[in-house]
């Protein structure tokens, strides 16, 4: 099977350097200009080592959410599966069970809740988007029945260490984590046969059914890892905050999907690269940081989400269909 | 894509809609409720729980057409929001607004952000889904700009326009949702514009190649939508009596939920308002319900999650291809 990649599907590629080039290139600049701005706490260990944490919950969901993305589908239920997992490890804890069992049970958690975006999108055949949309209402439903509406304190040494911990006493833990699950989602999206077929997939599904992929399995696959990765940056969310609350998480979908699409996966699948989205989740954690250490109200960084997600798209729309006119 | 089918006309057709099953189900529930409690099946209690989805109602006109018409709009809620604090800030008596002109003021506000939602989708091209959901976010963000306001509404015509009864049985309200039903439904099967609005939403690509304006037409089914938001953003200040930015969140799931259930497909092309009426009786005793079997107030979300998960598993089901392969 030939090798599909973002670079050789796009068409009318002129450009030397890719279009993750350019986005790193961005986010320097971007950098090196807060930096400038926010002196002296922008570019400070007291806002980047929290900015970072923040970062790698965010990162590793968006590294799996592409897989899904690229394979032609979306998961919307990663913001409730974060609360739902939270408030699961917060009861577990206050029960008295012991923390490497907490962590095993919401990873268990966060795999049925995959699953069953899976079994909605591939069995019966459900719009993903729809579907889950509706699951985010019953996962964040079900995290506010089990917490009843409240904040409870999650603190045990295993929970404590995933968010918290350091690594060497260097490296903070959930920069580890950070950083494995992106190697892991690179190397099976560039360097295995399942990654090739998830792109298969994503550009043309009937084709790849036609060829022998199942494609079922790998869609469903998809929807079972995003769910466990959310389900780990619950861990790692309840972890840095010491809480576990069924308001974690909630409008995260839009700064990931946002992330996502800004480091160039297309919508419709077929078209996406790991490292594209790296660059867009740390650009858009390096903007929303700025702003909000420049003072500006949640609520008009709620503007500045929105727009951007409608901008990168746009201008993603905008430039395919010019290039397809030049063809 | 949904196969382009015609309206539903006549009773042999009207069997095969899904509305049918939905009277089973509404008559079932009746009677379960009643026996639960029996205060369930009195007119006070009807009343109610009409006057309770009124804002649904004239937001599931809205999004029907949108949805008709193969597309989607995730802003209802917050284009209700807006068009609700914006006008309880212009009724304060610092401002001074007439009540006709706050009528204008709202309606314009509605159109204009269907309007920019149906030229983002179309003339740039991007899926409805994220488009309306970036705007979501954005108009909740822009509600926020008057939020240390807090209005509160005394103007008599307003307090009058979503609670009002006549003969002290029949709300207002849902006089307004039959006249809009009515009206949408015989534009739909009787004008040009309609039947080009289930062609588009039968088969975009067919439509286009006939020669049909889709893109107008599109614009139109948001402009439509935003209209109606702002008819909903009113009776929300109305029924609630003050002004709060965050008005109708999570109105959108909501209307979702029953559009869906009544019968309208999601890719478009299908569905009928008689079904929409009998879906928003169905949700709407189900949350004056669950209210009365004292049901936890989280659990109702989940309640709510579930259905709409469960209604669209149908949905699926029903308008399956006969060669499902992936």
């Amino acid at each position: 099977m030939p090798e599909i990649k973002a670079s050789s599907v796009e068409p009318g590629k002129k450009a030397k350097i890719s279009n993750t080039g350019i986005l790193f290139i961005v986010l320097v600049v971007l950098f090196a200009l807060f930096s400038y701005v926010g002196r002296p706490f922008f570019f400070s260990t007291l806002n980047l080592v929290p900015m970072l944490n923040n970062l790698s919950f965010i990162g590793i969901i968006a590294a799996v959410l592409t897989m899904v993305m690229v394979s032609g589908d979306i998961d919307f239920s990663i913001g409730g599966n974060i609360g739902l997992t939270a408030c699961l490890v917060a009861l577990l804890l206050s029960k008295g069970l012991p923390g490497w069992l907490v962590v095993i049970i919401a990873l268990c958690g966060g795999a049925i809740m995959g699953a069953f975006n899976g079994f909605l999108a591939t069995v019966i055949g459900v719009n993903s988007i729809i579907a889950t949309i509706g699951t985010m209402f019953i996962w964040r439903g079900i995290g506010y029945t089990l917490s009843n509406g409240e904040s409870m304190l999650a603190m045990n040494p295993v929970i404590d260490y995933i968010g918290r911990g350091f690594l060497f006493k260097v490296i903070p833990f959930p920069i580890v984590i950070f950083i494995v699950v992106f190697v892991i989602t690179y190397v099976i999206m560039n360097l295995s046969k399942w990654g090739r077929r998830i792109y298969a997939i994503g550009t043309n599904p009937m084709a790849s059914y036609l060829s022998g992929i199942n494609v079922k399995k790998v869609k469903f696959v998809g929807f079972l890892l995003c769910g466990i990765t959310a389900s780990l940056g619950g861990l790692i969310l309840t972890s840095l905050s010491a809480v576990g609350m069924p308001q974690h998480g909630q409008g995260l979908e839009l700064v990931i999907i946002s992330g996502i699409v800004l480091g160039g996966t297309a919508l419709g699948g077929g078209k996406g690269q790991i490292l594209g989205t790296l660059a867009g989740i740390l650009i858009l954690s390096v903007l929303y940081n700025f702003l909000t250490i420049m003072n500006v109200y949640y609520f008009y960084i709620q503007i500045v989400q929105g727009s951007v997600l409608v901008l990168v798209v746009a201008t993603y729309e905008i430039r395919q269909s010019r290039a397809l006119k030049r063809v | 894509m949904a196969k382009p089918e015609k309206q539903y006309s006549g009773f042999k057709n009207f069997l095969r809609t899904p509305t049918p099953t939905l009277i089973g189900l509404y008559i079932v529930m009746i009677i379960i409720f009643t026996i639960a409690d029996k205060n369930f099946l009195t007119v006070q209690n009807f009343r109610g729980i009409f006057n309770n989805f009124a804002v649904f109602g004239v937001l599931a006109s809205g999004i029907m057409v949108v949805m008709l018409a193969g597309g989607f709009d995730l802003s209802i809620g917050s284009i209700s929001g807006l068009v609700g604090i914006v006008s309880a800030v212009l009724m304060m008596d610092k401002f001074g607004v007439p009540t006709p002109l706050i009528f204008v003021i709202a309606i314009v506000i509605g159109c204009s952000v269907g309007l920019i939602n149906g030229l983002i989708i179309t003339k740039i091209g991007i899926n409805p889904i994220i488009t309306t959901l970036g705007t979501l976010a954005i108009i909740r963000g822009v509600c926020y700009f008057w939020a240390n306001q807090n209005p509160r509404i005394y103007n008599v015509f307003i307090q009058g326009f979503g609670r009002k009864f006549i003969a002290d049985i029949v709300p207002y309200t849902t006089i307004y949702i039959i006249v809009f039903f009515i009206i949408l439904a015989l534009i739909l099967k009787f004008t040009r514009f309609g039947r080009n609005l289930f062609t588009i939403g039968g088969n975009e690509t067919l439509a286009r190649l006939a020669g049909i304006p889709v893109d107008r037409i599109k614009i139109i089914t948001y402009v439509i939508s935003g209209f109606f938001c702002s008819i909903a953003g009113l009776l929300l200040i109305s029924q609630l009596g003050s002004g709060r930015p965050e008005y109708g969140t999570g109105a959108e799931l909501e209307v979702l939920t029953i559009v869906v259930l009544g019968g309208v497909a999601v890719g478009g092309g299908k569905g009928n308002f008689f079904g929409v009426f009998i879906a928003l009786l169905i949700i709407g005793s189900i949350a004056n319900g669950m209210v009365m079997l004292d049901v936890p107030i989280y659990l109702r979300q989940v309640v709510k999650g579930v259905l709409l998960v469960l209604v669209i598993s149908i949905d699926a089901l029903r308008n399956r291809r006969n060669l499902q392969l992936y």
